[in-house]
């Protein structure tokens, strides 16, 4: 179970952005979070992710308290959790060429040996040709950025997928071919998601259950 | 009925970059379209196809290693030679408008609305004075429904849909013929991109036309009087959007996959990705992804003025357009 | 039928902006030839040319410029064209050396600040703005006051009194690629501190950094000038631009110019070279012309 108890977190703690918001995702499910922008989801998704500490509350990963944020949460738990954020272009090292990219966590948590062929498997799975995985992000389009991004996402194989607004630049087509990547994995895997975007069609269409923003910050 | 000139007429059109070690990337390939005063014509593709390539090069904005071909005709005015002085002093802002695609980067940080809107005034008409160009500036923002309480604001002070709202009053200044709107709801809501998008089609009236480039379908939808299709550098379908999104449906292969994908649609994805506009194939560009490709497909389709496929699906009759 | 014409018709490609794209390249050819000439100059002809720069010869002293000496002689009769080889020799030296030692410091301290924040920013940063308070030059002064004339002295004086501004720009560059959602990645990714310092930020920084450390380097040489014209820096027998041009005063006010002339061009001729190369190099690393290539 992924679960946020009471959280409220933000970047100015007299303006906190997210206020008090409970939401619970269990094993294999998918929960989509529906909200308009700017009203504080990302930052949920960041808490939700590890990424960024919450003023107060409580996240709760598989029965452990989270209790370290960021570079001091035990590794284990961070990459328990994988992320697509909203702009590939943003969440891309402009340097990496598209194989390093998705290669990066393997190498930082020491399983360089088992890169290569992670990697070739995984470009296949999103749709990436050989050619594409020897470029850097600024010679491949949105679309295909992003695609290198959700592979970066599942390298570690995360038990949790957190999808911030994942597909708000691209296409339909690839907005479809992109769902349907991270849907074999969850049924593969059994993993959990929570999918934060602004689109109820996209989001019902999507995932198990959709909340709305208004009805997890409502006070109990 | 009696035609009237188009606003804007693009024949041929073709732009390409040209790339260290020799490279060519051919971003847009013949386009041919026109632009009726009235008609919202909204040109859909997906990221990297080329449609922005395309509105950079009607504005005069294409980089210094591009090159172009064809032809874009600004009423008499050919756009594709005209020089920089002519395009920022004539063109830009007085006869294309254009609305932006994140709002809040094309106003300038450190000054308010207001200031901003009087500056515009000032330099596209003939208003002078300061209380002259006070109300002027009011009148443009009431024009684009900016609350005139937010005036004084600056651009990071304003939401997102006030700052689309803004930098449409800038753009709706010059009175230009042409407005140009570039992905105008990206990262923006449901509501808020419908709420866009309605008051973009608010401004098309007798004498003003639209050019919205998107690839957010649901958007086109709503406004689109006819719609183009990019794929690849090409536009591979126009047709009106009654048709196009109504009962009869797309024609060409690829415009099909794209509404299928929709998630109230069969959300299926088109198979494979669109090839690299530096190494396109001889013959029609979205063969290697189309269920119905024939031989027939390696030789390039030519584009009969609402098509470029050789196996569309039949033109909407009559009867299924009543239908 | 006009689309199958449009096929067969020959396609008229037309450019566009090249007036700007051939001043540019002009500007890159330029510098980079003068510099290349100079640093030619520099490495090749003292070792190809046996002559010796400290051949004094009281017979021929004060010579204006002519065949047999082309820029003229000093005051002891000494080649001016091989005195200024030489003394460009060290003035690029101690130019590049104290440049690439500020870089070093400037980089490590602003990245540490940028990577770390919190207090630990607050605290490098006001002791860097305190540093600055203080004119640079005395600062450099009273470093070079506390050892014998020379080479090092003049190299750690720059050298500590320059890694500021570097500091200062590598620590806003960090500070906002730390934001970017890419080092969240790395982050969620498992990558410890360390591996996001050294394989996300650095490498971000360093166009930014090696920028900085190109242009501190005519810096760098006005400052060794400076310091050995106020007779604090290098020795005055050893040739350095700075040297040559103190040496020269006592003549210029005789009327003889090539002493003070020569030396003088030499300095400033590689200064704007380094600076149209780095010029073209912001350019280049500037996102704006990145994105030309972008669709």
């Amino acid at each position: 179970m992924l679960e946020l108890r009471s959280v409220t977190a933000g970047y100015d703690r007299r303006a906190p952005a997210v206020r008090d918001v409970t939401l619970t995702v269990s094993s294999g499910e998918s929960v989509g979070l529906l909200g308009p922008s700017g009203c504080g989801k990302s930052t949920l998704a960041r808490v939700a992710a590890l990424l960024h500490r919450p003023d107060s509350g409580e996240v709760v990963l598989d029965g452990t308290p989270v209790r370290h944020w960021r570079h001091r949460a035990p590794r284990e738990l961070r990459t328990a959790v994988g992320v697509v954020f909203q702009q590939p272009r943003l969440s891309a090292d402009p340097r990496l060429r598209l194989a390093d990219l998705i290669a990066e966590p393997l190498r930082a948590t020491g399983r360089r040996a088992s890169a290569e062929d992670r990697v070739a498997e995984l470009a296949d799975t999103v749709g990436l040709t050989p050619d594409l995985l020897t470029r850097r992000p600024h010679e491949v389009s949105d679309g295909q950025l992003q695609r290198a991004c959700v592979a970066r996402a599942l390298v570690l194989r995360p038990r949790w997928l957190i999808c911030d607004e994942m597909t708000a630049m691209l296409d339909a087509s690839t907005t479809a071919a992109l769902v349907a990547v991270v849907e074999a994995y969850r049924t593969s895997t059994g993993a959990g998601l929570l999918a934060v975007a602004h689109d109820h069609t996209l989001l019902t269409r999507w995932c198990d259950r959709t909340v709305h923003w208004k009805t997890v910050t409502e006070p109990r | 009925m009696t035609e009237r000139a188009p606003v804007l007429s693009v024949r041929g059109l073709s732009v390409r970059f040209l790339l260290p070690g020799g490279r060519r990337i051919a971003a847009v390939t013949d386009a041919h379209f026109d632009v009726a005063p009235g008609e919202c014509l909204v040109l859909i593709g997906e990221s990297g196809c080329g449609k922005s390539v395309l509105a950079s090069a009607l504005l005069g904005l294409l980089p210094a290693n591009a090159q172009t071909a064809g032809h874009a005709h600004l009423g008499d005015l050919e756009l594709l030679t005209a020089d920089e002085r002519v395009l920022a002093r004539t063109v830009r802002g007085r006869r294309i408008g254009l609305i932006p695609q994140s709002p809040a980067a094309h106003l300038t940080p450190v000054r308010t609305i207001r200031s901003q809107l009087a500056e515009t005034v000032a330099r596209l008409t003939g208003v002078r004075g300061r209380t002259a160009l006070r109300a002027a500036a009011e009148q443009a923002a009431e024009r684009a429904e900016f609350p005139p309480g937010h005036l004084d604001r600056y651009p990071h002070e304003l939401s997102g849909g006030l700052a689309q709202r803004a930098a449409t009053a800038l753009a709706l200044i010059g009175d230009a013929p042409l407005l140009l709107a570039d992905e105008p709801t990206t990262g923006l809501d449901r509501d808020l991109v419908d709420r866009t998008v309605d008051e973009l089609r608010r401004h098309v009236d007798a004498d003003r036309a639209l050019l919205m480039i998107t690839h957010d379908l649901a958007a086109a939808e709503r406004v689109a009087d006819r719609v183009a299709v990019m794929y690849a550098g090409r536009i591979v379908e126009l047709a009106a959007a009654s048709d196009f999104f109504g009962a009869s449906g797309p024609r060409h292969p690829y415009s099909q996959g794209l509404l299928q994908a929709l998630p109230d649609r069969s959300f299926t994805p088109i198979p494979g990705m669109p090839p690299e506009l530096g190494d396109l194939p001889e013959g029609c560009a979205f063969a290697a992804r189309c269920d119905r490709a024939t031989d027939a497909c390696t030789a390039l389709p030519p584009f009969t003025g609402s098509i470029a496929c050789h196996h569309p699906a039949p033109a909407p009759t009559p009867e299924n357009i009543r239908a | 039928m006009s689309a199958d014409t449009t096929v067969v018709e020959k396609t008229v490609w037309r450019a566009h902006g090249t007036a700007r794209r051939s001043t540019h390249t002009l500007r890159l050819y330029v510098s980079a030839g003068l510099v290349a000439v100079t640093a030619l100059a520099v490495l090749l002809l003292p070792p190809l040319v046996q002559l010796d720069q400290q051949a004094v010869d009281l017979a021929a002293k004060l010579l204006p410029p002519s065949w047999s000496h082309p820029f003229g002689t000093d005051d002891v009769g000494r080649d001016l064209l091989l005195r200024c080889v030489y003394g460009l020799r060290v003035s690029l030296l101690v130019g590049v050396v104290a440049a690439l030692t500020a870089t070093v410091i400037g980089t490590a301290v602003g990245a540490t600040a940028g990577a770390l924040g919190g207090w630990a920013d607050r605290t490098v940063m006001r002791l860097v703005d305190t540093f600055s308070s203080v004119p640079h030059l005395l600062l450099g002064i009273f470093i070079v006051a506390m050892f014998r004339p020379g080479v090092w002295p003049v190299v750690i004086s720059v050298g500590l009194t320059h890694w500021l501004s570097t500091a200062r720009i590598v620590r806003a560059e960090v500070l906002s690629l730390r934001s970017r959602p890419f080092i969240d990645a790395a982050v969620s990714g498992g990558a410890s501190r360390w591996r996001v310092v050294v394989r996300h930020l650095l490498p971000g920084v360093l166009p930014q950094a090696g920028l900085a450390a190109v242009l501190m380097v005519p810096h760098a040489m006005w400052h060794e000038s400076a310091l050995s014209f106020l007779g604090l820096g290098l020795p005055t027998h050893t040739a350095s631009l700075g040297t040559l041009i103190q040496g020269a005063r006592g003549s210029l006010l005789a009327g003889q110019w090539w002493p003070t002339l020569f030396p003088g061009l030499f300095l400033i001729i590689p200064t704007l070279a380094i600076a149209g190369l780095a010029g073209v190099w912001r350019e280049r690393i500037n996102p704006r012309r990145r994105s030309e290539l972008s669709l």
